[in-house]
């Protein structure tokens, strides 16, 4: 399943298709306790940093056996936006945009690594503080040609979906929306399954690197789908889903020309299923192509991507088919950068998220804006400290395609509306 | 058990649609191909050499093969023991690990930020100065490094690029 917006169109369509009321939303965690997991988030990442170990070898497993790593991060940001309420009630603004993580690797044989990640986040009404095992695997690595990866895996997918919760791989505070929701990691980050990996030479032309990976993944009703859950009437509530299989490939071609790079990903989740709790069923095997363009030269970093996404599902009641919908959004996105020093970096990128492309305009749609949202960007990040980031940025959107949150934007309209997002991450 | 066999079967079946797929490939293969001829190869390493643990199993590498070291393409030495590049946090090495990786300091550093948060790779180990790093790099087992061509050299091998 791609989950990010066609996952949320995937399941809004079916909301919507059943009854556009607006929902209740999701009861989150108290407040104290909420403070009290921030507190702890940030504790142990500052206590690393401020002690300056920037990388904690702990010789754990005894004084002749390998030192096991531990890196982490915690990330904090702020949201507010001039209308609407996106990732959270960002028109009163919003801290609810809290992500850290933890992780620990060895390498316990020649050639095997073992690496597991614990991660927590909350996003506006998603992730509310629960911590996942984000991966968890070993790996073993015949040559540069192949290597296999087993267990819980991070899916790769253009340039960003297997970091696009780590601040700090980025420029931006939001990576491009309509390709990489923050909102559904739950979803698509990772899969429980196995991966083959490796790099061709192709000698002239550069080489290919690759990541062929088949597993199944975890959606769960508590995770990212609680936004989803939140537009859907009570009666239209999700009660289950499947663990649908989820096979694909992500192909670098590293080009001759240094620091450009061209990616196809192609990914396939065959019978993603959920049903409501009122035993409406909902099925489709979609498909998403996605392609990446990156080019590295001196202090610039250009990038562009575009992704498309092809579900046909069909609803049923009790087996007997009662509708369906073939739907195919798309996105895309052209972003430059420019590192001042070691201290500065400024970005920038403008992009596009269609719901359908079949139906660019919004044509008979409630509110025609829901269609299509074109996001404008200006960033700025500064690296404090080795260890501590701080970033600022402004976007201008036009279209509220990504805003499905009903209850808090119940009309909307095709007028510019601002956002500003500030982020400071610390890591060790 | 013959759910899944068909299972694997069918989706090796999907076809996707390939006419989608061609024309931006084309393109950038177009683009790529168009890359001046100049920008083979690597710098050479001015100012700077590389070291390794003495029981790193070369004497030598190219400067491709350096450079997927830096890259994380190659992450094993041909013994098995872990490539574990060692970085100096001050600037004297920048223009050398520019000429290694491809990539400034601070996208080197982003760079590795990511493997490590996907589980793809080990960050770089970090050090204040040369000497700090020359004894780290002479105390971890597959430890490579950059270091002032100047730098005061101990236990360690240094690795001529070719």
């Amino acid at each position: 399943m791609r989950p990010s917006s066609c996952g949320k169109t995937f399941s809004a369509s079916v909301a919507r298709a059943i009854n556009p009321a607006n929902p209740p939303r999701r009861m989150l965690k108290n407040e104290p306790t909420r403070r009290l997991i921030s507190a702890l988030l940030f504790a142990l990442p500052a206590v690393f940093a401020v002690g300056r170990l920037d990388a904690a070898d702990l010789n754990l497993l005894g004084p002749n056996g390998p030192t096991v790593d531990f890196h982490g991060f915690a990330s904090q940001g702020y949201i507010s936006s001039s209308a609407y309420n996106y990732l959270g009630n960002s028109s009163s603004g919003s801290f609810k945009f809290t992500e850290a993580g933890l992780n620990a690797s060895f390498n316990p044989l020649p050639r095997t690594r073992i690496a597991a990640q614990g991660f927590t986040y909350d996003v506006g009404p998603a992730g509310d503080y629960d911590v996942v095992l984000d991966y968890a695997m070993a790996e073993y690595t015949f040559n540069d040609f192949i290597g296999i990866r087993a267990g819980r895996i991070r899916r790769p997918e253009g340039i960003y979906n297997d970091i696009q919760d780590v601040d700090l791989s980025r420029t931006w505070v939001l990576l491009p929306q309509g390709m990489y929701n923050a909102r559904w990691r739950d979803f698509y980050v990772s899969v429980d399954g196995a991966e083959l990996f490796g790099v061709i030479p192709l000698g002239g032309a550069g080489s290919l690197s690759y990541e062929l990976y088949y597993g199944l993944q975890h959606p769960r009703l508590d995770g990212g789908l609680a936004l989803q859950k939140a537009n859907l009437p009570p009666f239209a509530k999700l009660a289950w889903f499947n663990s649908p299989q989820m096979g694909g490939e992500q192909l670098w071609w590293n080009t001759p020309l240094n620091g450009l790079r061209a990616g196809l990903a192609l990914n396939y989740d065959r019978h993603l299923t959920f049903r409501t709790v009122t035993g409406v069923q909902s099925e489709g095997s979609p498909i998403t192509q996605h392609y990446s363009l990156e080019y590295v030269h001196d202090s610039w970093t250009f990038q562009a991507e575009y992704l498309r996404f092809r579900i046909n599902y069909e609803n049923t009641v009790a087996g007997h088919l009662v509708s369906t919908k073939l739907i195919e959004p798309d996105s895309w996105y052209v972003s430059g950068a420019y590192r001042f020093n070691r201290w500065i970096e400024a970005g920038s990128y403008y992009s596009v998220y269609y719901a359908d492309i079949h139906n660019r305009r919004g044509t008979g749609l409630q509110f025609p804006s829901d269609a299509s949202q074109k996001d404008a960007a200006l960033s700025l990040r500064f690296d404090v400290r080795d260890w501590w980031i701080f970033k600022v940025e402004g976007h201008h959107m036009r279209g509220t395609a990504q805003l499905l949150d009903n209850v808090d934007n119940p009309v909307r309209q095709d007028n510019g509306w601002w956002m500003i997002a500030v982020k400071t991450t610390f890591s060790f | 058990m013959d759910d899944r066999r068909e299972d694997n079967v069918q989706l090796l079946a999907v076809k996707f649609p390939l006419h989608h797929v061609m024309k931006p490939i084309s393109l950038v293969f177009c683009l790529a191909c168009a890359a001046p001829v100049a920008s083979l190869g690597a710098a050479p390493f001015e100012g700077a050499a590389v070291i390794a643990n003495e029981g790193v199993p070369i004497d030598s590498l190219s400067a491709s093969a350096l450079k997927d070291i830096y890259t994380g393409k190659t992450t094993y030495w041909q013994n098995g023991q872990s490539v574990v590049i060692a970085v100096m946090a001050a600037d004297d090495t920048d223009t050398a690990l520019k000429s290694a990786s491809g990539m400034g300091t601070s996208q080197f550093k982003t760079f590795w930020q990511r493997m490590v948060f996907s589980g793809r790779g080990q960050q770089p180990k970090k050090t204040d100065d040369a000497a700090s790093l020359v004894a780290l790099v002479a105390s971890t087992k597959g430890a490579i490094a950059l270091v002032p061509a100047d730098a005061v050299l101990s236990r360690v091998k240094v690795l001529e690029v070719k």
